[in-house]
Parts: C-alpha cells; sequence; structure tokens
C-alpha cells in the first residue's frame, strides 16, 4: 500500500469537513500525495417518503449537497497546498449491506490506498449501540493502512 | 346505505345493534369520520366498522382512529383495518431520541413477504380508491406474550428451571423470524414485549406491527436487537425488575448492573437469581451500562443463546 495514496472518507457533515481540513493541513507541503475523496451514496428511506415524487426531490437534494460538499472540501485542499491535479472525486453507491464502512474498506482495497481518513460524530455508547460507527468499524477492520479518525 | 350493503350487515352484524347504517366509505384518507356502523369497501369485500382500536398500556387507552375493528361481511370474521397514516415522529430510548415513521408501504410489503409464516401476523395490503394502503389483517388468535409470563404464579427459580426452557427455544425461534426480515432488507422496527403473540394452538410466538421505520444507519438491525434484549431480560427475569425495588446493597447491585438506556432497570439478573447460569447472564450483560461489545445481528445473538439454551435443558 501507498501510504501517500490518501483516501477521504466524507458525508456533507461538519465532521467531515475537519477531517478534510486536517488532512489539507498535514499534506500541505508533502510531496507526491494523491488524495481522493470519497462519498458512500446511501439513497434516503423510501418508506418515509409520500410519494415517487417527494422521494425523488428528496434525492436531488441530497445529490446537490454532496456537490457541494465536494467541491468546497477540493477548494479547502488546493487552498492548503495541494496541486488541485492531485485531489480526486469519487462517488459510490451502497445499499443496505453491506455497510458504508465496508464498503470503505472495499474501496481502500481495491484503490490501494494506504491512508485512510475519516471524521467521527462522537456518538455515545448508547447511539453506537442502536445506529453504528462508521469510524470504529474502519478501525477495527481496517487492513495494511493507517487511519486517521478526525474528532 | 345501498341495499346489497345493508343485507350483508343483516346477516353478520353483530350481537349488539347497530345504531344507524352508516355510509359506505371506498376512499379512507379521511380516517377519522369513518366509525362505528359504517362499512369499508375494499378489493370487493366489504368490512363494518365496529370501533377504533386502541393501545393499552400501563392501564392507559390510547385510542389509534388509523386502525378499525371490523368485521368482514362476506364471511363474518374479525379483521383489523390499518388505514393510511403518514406521520414521523420521535421516540425516545431512555436518553435518546430517534425519529421513526410509520409507513403503510413497509408493513404491506413485509406482509407480502410472510405470508402463510406462522411467526408473523398475517393479511393484505389493499388500495383504497383514492390510492391508500389499507392493510386488512387477520386476528391474532393467541394472548400477547408478556401477560402470559405475568400470570404464572410459581417462584421464579420454579418458573426458570420448569417453563423458561420452553419459552427460550421459542423466543430463538422468533429471533430467528426477525432474522428472515433482516436477510430480505426488512427491520420489524417496533420490537417490544406486546408485539409477541402467544398462539392459543401451538404455543409458538407471533409478531405483530411492523409499520414502524428508520433512516439508514450504519447498523441497520441495531433497533431490532435491542428490542429483542429487552424481551430476553424480560422473559428471563420472568418481569422487570427496577434498581429501586431490590435491596442494591446486599445485593452489590450497582449502575453497570442495569440495562444501558434504561439506568433503573437491573439486567445483571444472576445478582437477584444466583442459579441463573453464566453463559445466559453474559448475554444480558452485553445489554448493560458497562457493555462495550454489543450484538449487531440476529445471528450473534443466537450463537450465545444456544449453548445456554442446551444447557438448560442439560439440567
Amino acid at each position: 500500500m501507498d501510504f501517500k495514496n490518501i483516501l477521504i472518507s466524507v458525508d456533507s457533515s461538519d465532521n467531515a469537513m475537519r477531517a478534510v481540513d486536517y488532512a489539507g493541513t498535514i499534506l500541505a507541503n508533502s510531496q507526491g500525495v494523491r488524495v481522493t475523496l470519497l462519498y458512500i451514496e446511501r439513497a434516503p428511506n423510501r418508506d418515509r417518503y409520500e410519494d415517487e415524487a417527494a422521494w425523488l426531490n428528496q434525492c436531488r437534494l441530497d445529490h446537490e449537497r454532496v456537490f457541494d460538499f465536494l467541491k468546497s472540501a477540493r477548494g479547502r485542499l488546493v487552498a492548503a497546498g495541494i496541486p488541485d491535479s492531485a485531489v480526486f472525486e469519487r462517488t459510490v453507491l451502497c445499499s443496505a449491506e453491506p455497510s458504508i464502512a465496508q464498503t470503505i474498506l472495499d474501496v481502500q482495497q481495491e484503490g490501494g490506498f494506504g491512508t485512510l481518513v475519516v471524521g467521527r460524530r462522537g456518538l455515545t455508547k448508547g447511539e453506537e449501540f442502536l445506529f453504528g460507527s462508521v469510524s470504529n468499524k474502519l478501525v477495527h477492520n481496517a487492513k495494511n493502512c493507517a487511519v486517521w479518525v478526525v474528532q | 346505505m345501498p341495499e346489497t350493503v345493508r343485507a350483508l350487515v343483516e346477516r353478520f352484524k353483530p350481537p349488539v345493534s347497530v345504531r344507524n347504517y352508516g355510509t359506505v366509505f371506498t376512499d379512507t384518507t379521511e380516517f377519522m369520520n369513518i366509525g362505528y356502523g359504517d362499512v369499508i369497501a375494499l378489493g370487493g369485500k366489504h368490512y363494518l366498522v365496529m370501533g377504533d382500536e386502541s393501545e393499552r398500556r400501563f392501564g392507559m387507552e390510547d385510542p389509534k382512529f388509523w386502525v378499525k375493528r371490523c368485521i368482514e361481511l362476506e364471511c363474518g370474521l374479525y379483521r383489523i383495518l390499518k388505514l393510511q397514516f403518514m406521520e414521523s415522529f420521535d421516540q425516545h430510548i431512555g436518553p435518546l431520541t430517534i425519529t421513526c415513521h410509520r409507513s403503510a408501504t413497509k408493513e404491506a410489503r413485509i406482509l407480502r413477504l410472510v405470508a402463510g409464516d406462522p411467526r408473523f401476523m398475517q393479511g393484505q395490503g389493499i388500495k383504497d380508491s383514492a390510492g391508500n394502503i389499507v392493510r386488512v389483517l387477520e386476528r391474532v388468535a393467541g394472548r400477547r406474550l408478556d401477560l402470559n409470563i405475568e400470570d404464572i404464579h410459581s417462584s421464579h427459580q420454579e418458573y426458570f428451571f420448569d417453563v423458561y426452557p420452553d419459552i427460550l427455544r421459542r423466543f430463538m425461534a422468533a429471533c430467528r423470524a426477525i432474522h428472515h426480515l433482516h436477510q430480505h432488507g426488512e427491520t420489524h422496527g417496533d420490537i417490544r414485549r406486546d408485539h409477541l403473540y402467544v398462539d392459543h394452538k401451538t404455543g409458538d410466538y407471533c409478531w405483530i406491527d411492523f409499520d414502524y421505520g428508520y433512516d439508514s444507519v450504519e447498523n441497520p438491525f441495531g433497533l431490532d436487537l435491542f428490542g429483542l434484549g429487552n424481551i430476553l431480560s424480560f422473559i428471563t427475569g420472568k418481569g422487570v425488575h427496577a434498581i429501586q425495588d431490590v435491596d442494591t446493597d446486599a445485593l452489590g447491585l450497582a449502575e453497570a448492573d442495569c440495562a444501558l438506556f434504561f439506568r433503573h432497570r437491573v439486567v445483571n439478573l444472576r445478582k437477584l437469581f444466583p442459579y441463573i447460569p453464566e453463559d445466559l447472564n453474559r448475554v444480558l450483560m452485553h445489554y448493560s451500562a458497562e457493555s462495550e461489545v454489543f450484538y449487531e445481528t440476529v445471528p450473534e445473538l443466537l450463537a450465545d443463546l444456544e449453548p445456554c439454551l442446551d444447557n438448560l435443558r442439560r439440567t
């Protein structure tokens, strides 16, 4: 694995942006780094919406939010000193199975990423039981790479 | 009311008088306006409304205006009609607040999945003239598991050795039923001890009410596993044991012995009933405030419970 081949897994949250900023600061003067911003897309739960139109509208809003986030994240990395040509974006669709964490790890393995960066929400124990923690699963299950968890 | 429907009502009307011949509804959107004596016409059948269903907990009745107790006039059988009522609301689990939604689509989908499976309530989703999905449900011929257990008047020790192994065996079969949903990408969504019924004839357990849903999360089955743990604790303890009801000093009970979400509820039941085997108690402790490892899937829970059941059968 190439530790300068860096995968930053993001959603559109403040935690994810903190991870982007941290990576940008640390990597600012590093030579030969490649940074990939990975967004795992999960469609909103169809059962929540009265009809197809309402669901599609939510899908569109989610797309726009992620598009804006990735654009902003790229801008911050470039502003930190990483060449624009060294920043890549990738979106992967994920259903309930496998989990988001597993999908991230699949991308990490397949792309030979030696460093994985992720934000952390700071869940309570109870929240972790009921909802699960992506960062926790990554720390436990990642192989052949360093994992940076940014709080 | 048309003469044909009036004749059906006359044939199958209940032993009490129908105060008047109400309206025949084909559109159930305004479910608050549908009441006693009205008829819902749906999928070629007619359902005489006897009243609204209500949730009975802690001696209180909470009416559910979108759930109608009915008689299917073509056959005279009792039916429950759940009319479409979409809502999102906050559910509180201990200190946590979870936004959940009620979905007729989800329940109708699961009813299709579990058709003919006695581990689940039976019925089907039918669209009314306005496109609302109405779930026409058969009556579960049984009684709530928790009420059955509360009616067992033997000591806990007698219960645990004589009755509990069979209850645990049937509960594990009910867990496998939930796993069946999970394997198909579904969740029950509202696993509570009053949503598990005991079939009068077979004694097997049957799940009801699966219209709750939640947004996707990293552990999609976490809430179901949480519900199963609560029921396991209830059946093992032959009820709920609140920390304020026991001598905490004498028993050496602390907050770590209580449930993660309900800090007054003892889950370290071995401290109350020392004959509960260590391996079974260890399963319960996965739901305690001190646990660092949680069950994420039903097979994980069952893998720990199966040897417990084997051991109990040998004693």
